[in-house]
């Protein structure tokens, strides 16, 4: 059964191209120097359309997550049990990812995790994995 | 600042949330309508203004009604105005508000503001796709399989870890909701045994934290109210419910940009504010009339109203203050997880329950001197929430 892939817009792709080269990237504006997720198309905070991107260090920590058993859509019941977390990147935004490279049971808030991208037709999703010691 | 003791609801009519695949939307639109108007004492023809809280996920009777259908199909001879407002789950809200101006300019003397939803006639792969996507964003969310259960466990998961809930005090919500649905006639629970907390942890996990037991059932269900000036509620001597306050933030459409901290201070400001409005603190407030969905979401918000203390909202739950015979009435006609899941029509459900309790109507769950209600609602996966106060009568 196909998995969705993202609906992006214009000025998301470059996120999306960034993935496909193993990098996380973040939007700034070159004027208020906020940092966005997710991308737009003016700054949220000053409507510059003066935007740029940096690359993220792809490390971030757990504020919560959930381990699906059931009840999902039929065209993920092949991926059961998986992880659904919200992690703050050391940027300063917050992403919803899946954790893997884990058991369910050994997630534990406040986490440190890393970026690994998992490839969809052509895109590549960031999804978190934990650090190794 | 919203007007204070402007509008008041005269008149309920509701059918039972059940599975009715056997009926169409009109023929419950029809029962629903004609049992509020004339709860309202009013003729048909003095409706003027009609108000439908548009269904989810049924395009073809959302389209009737949004082309106009509904004052033709019940002969409303005098209505100037109809429409249908859609903010999901707040959409009860808005649609009195809306009815409130009519009111108020001029508009209209007496609106129908009114909802249906048959579940059970929906394809079953239609409601998957449908539920899958709304309130979750297509491309940074719903790509890694989040569901509605799923956004509802992050916020559970995090709750407890940092307050210190216990999933026994988790399922005691259920518990709690379901005391009050066994015993109203209009639930699909009405007459069932009330699950015990042992009974809901020992249901399957579908997330964490969240057992079956602890989700929602999908129903068919419809209710109508009619709204009138303050005033003229006043003149007409029959009971009724006058909004007092009203007040509104807005957190996030999508559902990791909700910053838990300002959902909980929107809680917190909405509520102060509608009080302050309606001339009242929370010691008067008589009945707790939240609409949340979940029973996830119950102690949190049990906190963010300051009707438990910090971390122990939980535990009120447990000792059974929220249920049936509790000292702090609570959600009584069950919220989602009791009444039966009819989409957005959940907040008109308990709209139609706070106008129900006002009234002095509830039968066996009615809460005695019943003055003040608090009655929220959210839209989307939580988008706002919206705060109002509703009162026996203005002072």
């Amino acid at each position: 059964m196909t998995k969705p892939i993202p609906e992006t817009q214009p000025w998301s792709e470059k996120f999306w191209e960034g993935t496909k080269q193993g990098k996380l990237l973040v939007q700034v504006c070159k004027d208020c120097k906020s940092k966005i997720f997710y991308p737009r198309k003016f700054c949220p905070e000053c409507w510059s359309g003066n935007l740029d991107w940096i690359e993220a260090s792809g490390k971030a920590t757990i504020l919560t997550f959930s381990t699906a058993y059931s009840m999902v859509e039929p065209k993920f019941m092949d991926e059961l049990p998986y992880t659904i977390a919200y992690v703050d990147l050391e940027e300063g935004i917050r992403m919803m990812t899946r954790i893997v490279e884990c058991k369910p049971d050994d997630i534990k808030f406040d986490m440190p995790v890393e970026v690994v991208f998992h490839e969809r037709e052509g895109f590549f999703l960031p999804y978190f994995r934990p650090v190794k010691k | 600042m919203m007007s204070k003791g402007k509008i008041a609801i005269i008149g309920i009519g509701e059918v039972p949330t059940r599975n009715m695949p056997e009926r169409t939307h009109w023929d419950i639109i029809y029962d629903t309508c004609m049992d509020a108007v004339r709860d309202s004492g009013l003729h048909k023809n003095d409706i003027e203004g009609v108000i439908s809280v548009s269904p989810l996920a049924q395009p073809k009777i959302s389209a009737e009604l949004s082309y106009g259908k509904l004052p033709e199909e019940l002969g409303l001879k005098g209505c100037k105005d109809t429409v249908s407002v859609n903010a999901g789950g707040a959409s009860t809200s808005n649609a009195v508000r809306l009815a409130e101006q009519w009111v108020t300019s001029g508009v209209a003397k007496a609106v129908i503001v009114q909802h249906v939803t048959l579940h059970s006639t929906i394809p079953m792969m239609d409601q998957i796709n449908y539920f899958a996507k709304a309130g979750v964003d297509l491309q940074w969310e719903y790509p890694y399989g989040t569901t509605y259960n799923i956004i509802m466990g992050l916020m559970a998961n995090r709750y407890m870890y940092e307050s210190g809930c216990t999933p026994e005090q988790m399922a005691s919500v259920v518990t709690a909701l379901r005391s009050w649905a066994a015993r109203d006639p209009n639930s699909f629970f009405y007459g069932k045994d009330v699950p015990s907390v042992e009974k809901v942890l020992a249901s399957d996990m579908l997330n964490t934290p969240l057992h079956k037991r602890e989700s929602n059932v999908l129903g068919d269900g419809g209710c109508a109210m009619v709204v009138v000036s303050a005033e003229d509620a006043k003149n007409m001597k029959r009971p009724a419910a006058y909004k007092l306050g009203d007040s509104v933030r807005y957190f996030s459409g999508t559902c990791v940009m909700r910053d838990f901290n300002k959902v909980a201070e929107g809680f917190r400001v909405t509520a102060k504010e509608a009080m302050v409005q309606a001339g009242i603190t929370k010691e008067d407030v008589s009945l707790w009339n939240c609409y949340l969905a979940y029973p996830l979401a119950h102690p949190l918000i049990a906190e963010w109203l300051e009707v438990a203390p910090p971390g122990q909202g939980g535990k009120y739950f447990l000792e059974g203050r929220m249920s049936f015979g509790g000292d702090i009435p609570w959600s009584t006609i069950g919220d989602a997880p009791g009444r039966g899941h009819t989409g957005s029509g959940v907040s008109s459900a308990c709209y139609v329950e706070t106008a129900r309790q006002l009234m002095g109507k509830a039968g066996e769950r009615q809460v005695k001197n019943c003055k003040y209600v608090y009655q929220n609602a959210g839209g989307g996966s939580g988008f706002n929430n919206i705060a109002t106060i509703w009162g026996k009568e203005i002072k």
